[in-house]
């Protein structure tokens, strides 16, 4: 299916990796001036993607995030030019674990559409249309869809092979990658979740994993080095420090982290993490975060403070994190960041290994949708959010595709209010596609429901009565 | 014998109360990677949760979404307004995402007693077998603790023999409508099929004896083209109907609600529970597996090749992932192979929708020269 349209689209990862490749000419400390000159270069949507990382009050923090992404493209992009393996993986698969092989580069399919979506003129739509063309059901995941459509179009780059730990999750999500590993013959490499949480699970997922090393070893035709894990598994402990500092400052009230911190968090998460760059931006974050506070440089007066039960809208970033600051609608954190990592202990092969799988088990959505119960596992990590960071709402995205959270969305809500005692706002929409629900609709009802239920009520969780 | 088969169309049919009134207990389950030997080995009846294509979901739809499978939620729906209430207790399997959520909600509100969880591997290597085989050992623990039963080895063998005898039976049922003259409707052979789980095993078997005796020499006739039927699970007799009614005949089929269910026979030799684990695991055909696409494609293509189809029809409700991609593959690789395709999108026991699915296997049977 790929032949017939080669050349007549060009491919979504070579279109951002384009528009990245120039970010890094640009320097780390732009004036405003230079900033507003630049956007008067940019077509819309980049424009307002980049007045949102760009934002005054963490400039340098945004122009590391965008110099991290612009270099883990570029590294992507020049993978079989230095005889490397391009290996295509789900947002929940570990980049450390790959960052540690000498001889393979992870591109990240959720990451990718997201860029893509927030870059280009049209964002990700014709990408997405041309998988419908296909056949694909509309109700598939766009936030892979519009990668792997773009993929399927046999004009943009091609993975090796695939490495999913997707299956037990995600249906929507595994599906679609096997669709394209069948399409373009690619191996898959997995990493299966046994819906257990017991010692029984553990070893059994400690198993799964560890054969998982072995197949990508095969695959790349190099041993996983000692040496080089623990460097990396080394920055991966850097990193997990900054994350916990981070979450630490979004307790204290007001909550001087911007919103858009959590994007740059667990984008990290999902590319860098294991890197000097990964390093470098939570560094900067936290520094950007503790002169804000010095300062006092807050955008309003806080009136909300919102755990994202699952994920928040990528199509507008200004239209969704810098307009919630704006109405002091605090975003505190979501599923994607509840990713808890733990100190890898880099004593010898054996607690690194045994560290990177319990890693992999508390990845998002591995950790939630692939427990034994998603409503439990994901009603927990939700309730000691609200509870750990003081939130006094909840709101859940509605991501049409989320069938698995969407299956148990309703018993999760009522739990909340009875164990947490915050209410939670449902809305409906596709986080990458926005056509689906506009941004100007979800601010609406995201007001409606701060103005009327959340600001009314006296400040912090209300706890059940004992 | 009495005819049974107006009992296809009911959930709770006079033989399930005998049994209760017998002091039975009834176990559901939905999914057929779930192996019934261990509730038979314990004296419990199980039960194939269906929804006969129950259009009503008010009850199911205040805890699973719009965007969940209509299946799931009318099961769900049955499941909460009490239609179900005859069930002792629940066996969930990881079938979906969707099918996750059915049993979570289900248990959520009615809170059974017994409620047990076999998770299935989604890949088919040693060590998922390995895996699936523990499983099947804490299931048998988990009945034999809750119910007081003993699920010996050898009770377990006995029940694999007997099964596997049925499952010839039904093998040989279904092929009927796979001969040049068919023997059978698609519609009957579904009937047959809900039969099967949802009536004591005795009852049932002497029924199926009785079916094979009338059906083997007849010939069904009036139909325009011999059709394949495949996709996600489907237990509407309603819909197969439909589609025989316009002229499709349904001579074979790779649905869970049919020949996946009952295709593979279990070996009887060795330890009980690697036998069914692997008998189980490997032959499940269904999309929720991984990494076995030229499997459940070949299992796709014999059914074809042996039933001698003139098309086949490939179903998927809204919103199930795992069927609604699986089709674009299978669609492309039957069509390369000379099989005209029809790819049907549904609600599930919507009947306001069944016009437009007449019209395009009305349609679809003209393509094919029907």
């Amino acid at each position: 299916m790929a032949d017939k349209v080669e050349n007549q689209i060009p491919g979504l990862f070579d279109r951002a990796y384009g528009l990245f490749a120039l970010v890094k000419t640009l320097p780390d400390d732009m004036s405003d001036a230079e900033v507003e000159g630049l956007f008067h270069v940019l077509p819309g949507d980049l424009r307002s993607t980049l007045a949102s990382i760009l934002h005054r009050r963490h400039r340098r923090a945004g122009m590391h995030f965008l110099k991290m992404i612009a270099t883990w493209l570029e590294e992507a992009m020049g993978a079989r030019q230095r005889g490397q393996k391009l290996l295509l993986g789900t947002f929940n698969y570990l980049p450390e674990f790959i960052h540690a092989f000498r001889g393979a580069v992870l591109l990240t399919s959720e990451v990718v559409t997201t860029l893509g979506v927030v870059s280009l003129e049209g964002q990700g739509e014709r990408y997405w249309d041309y998988a419908m063309g296909l056949g694909i059901p509309d109700f598939l995941c766009s936030a892979n869809t519009i990668a792997l459509g773009s993929v399927l179009t046999g004009s943009d780059i091609i993975p090796d092979g695939i490495v999913q730990t997707a299956p037990g999750a995600c249906d929507a999500n595994s599906k679609i990658h096997e669709f394209v590993a069948r399409e373009y013959g690619i191996p898959q490499f997995f990493i299966e979740k046994p819906n257990y949480a017991d010692r029984r699970g553990r070893e059994q997922y400690q198993r799964n994993f560890e054969a998982c090393v072995k197949q990508l070893e095969d695959f790349i035709g190099e041993k996983l080095d000692e040496e080089r894990l623990r460097e990396v598994l080394e920055s991966a402990n850097r990193c997990t420090e900054l994350y916990y500092e981070l979450w630490d400052l979004r307790k204290l009230v007001p909550c001087p982290v911007p919103n858009i911190f959590s994007l740059f968090t667990f984008a990290t998460r999902f590319t860098m993490w294991g890197r000097e760059e990964g390093v470098r931006l939570l560094s900067t974050m936290v520094d950007t975060v503790k002169e804000i506070m010095e300062k006092g440089d807050y955008v309003a007066e806080e009136r909300a403070r919102t755990i994202w039960t699952y994920l928040p809208y990528f199509f507008d970033f200004s239209g969704f994190y810098n307009w919630l600051e704006e109405q002091g609608i605090v975003y505190m954190t979501d599923v994607l960041m509840a990713c808890f990592p733990n100190i890898i202990d880099t004593t010898d092969m054996d607690s690194m290994l045994r560290g990177l799988a319990e890693s992999a088990w508390n990845m998002p959505m591995t950790r939630q949708m692939g427990g034994d119960s998603m409503m439990v596992r994901w009603l927990d990590d939700i309730v000691f959010c609200v509870n750990d960071l003081g939130a006094n709402a909840a709101i859940y995205c509605g991501h049409h595709s989320c069938k698995q959270t969407w299956s148990v969305v309703a018993a999760v809500r009522n739990e909340i209010q009875k164990r947490a005692g915050v209410p939670t706002l449902c809305l409906q929409g596709d986080s990458w596609i926005r056509r689906m629900t506009p941004i100007s609709v979800l601010q609406e009802e995201i007001s409606s429901f701060v103005d009327n239920v959340v600001a009314r009520k006296p400040r912090g969780a209300r706890r059940k009565a004992e | 014998m009495e005819d049974l088969m107006g009992y296809a169309g009911d959930i709770f049919n006079p033989y399930l109360q005998e049994w209760k009134d017998d002091g039975g207990r009834i176990v559901g389950y939905a999914c057929v990677a779930t192996p019934r030997e261990f509730l038979d080995a314990a004296g419990i009846l199980p039960y194939r949760i269906r929804a006969l294509g129950n259009p009503d979901k008010e009850l199911a739809d205040a805890y699973l979404a719009r965007f969940n499978c209509s299946f799931c939620r009318a099961c769900l729906q049955l499941g909460l307004d009490g239609s179900y209430d005859f069930l002792d207790g629940l066996v969930e399997t990881n079938g979906c995402d969707h099918l996750r959520g059915m049993f979570e909600n289900w248990q959520y509100v009615k809170q059974l007693d017994f409620f047990h969880y076999l998770h299935v591997p989604h890949l088919m290597t040693e060590e998922a077998l390995e895996f699936f085989a523990e499983e099947l050992e804490l299931y048998r623990e988990a009945i034999s603790g809750y119910f007081d039963a003993d699920v010996s080895d050898a009770s377990l063998r006995e029940m694999m023999q007997r099964n596997n005898r049925v499952r010839g039976k039904m093998r040989e049922l279904f092929s009927l409508r796979e001969k040049k003259h068919p023997g059978l409707t698609g519609t009957e052979a579904l009937a047959a099929l809900l039969l099967e789980s949802s009536l004591p095993p005795a009852i049932f078997e002497e029924y199926l004896d009785g079916l094979l005796a009338v059906n083997r020499d007849r010939e069904v006739s009036g139909y325009r083209a011999r059709l394949l039927l495949a996709g996600s699970a489907s237990d509407e007799l309603g819909l197969v109907k439909e589609i025989e009614d316009v002229g499709g005949l349904v001579v074979t089929d790779a649905l869970c609600y049919g020949t996946r269910a009952f295709w593979a026979l279990p070996e009887l030799e060795g330890d009980p529970i690697h036998a069914m684990a692997e008998a189980y695991l490997k032959n499940l055909y269904c999309a929720r597996m991984f990494d076995d696409y030229p499997n459940r494609l070949a299992f796709v293509m014999d059914a074809a090749l042996r039933a001698e189809v003139d098309g086949a029809v490939l179903v998927y409700n809204k919103f199930c992932d795992l069927h609604g991609v699986e089709n674009v593959s299978l669609r492309k690789d039957l069509e390369k192979e000379g099989i005209p395709v029809l790819v049907l999108e549904k609600e599930y026991g919507a009947g306001a929708d069944i016009g437009r699915i007449r019209t395009r296997v009305q349609a679809f049977l003209e393509r094919i020269g029907g």
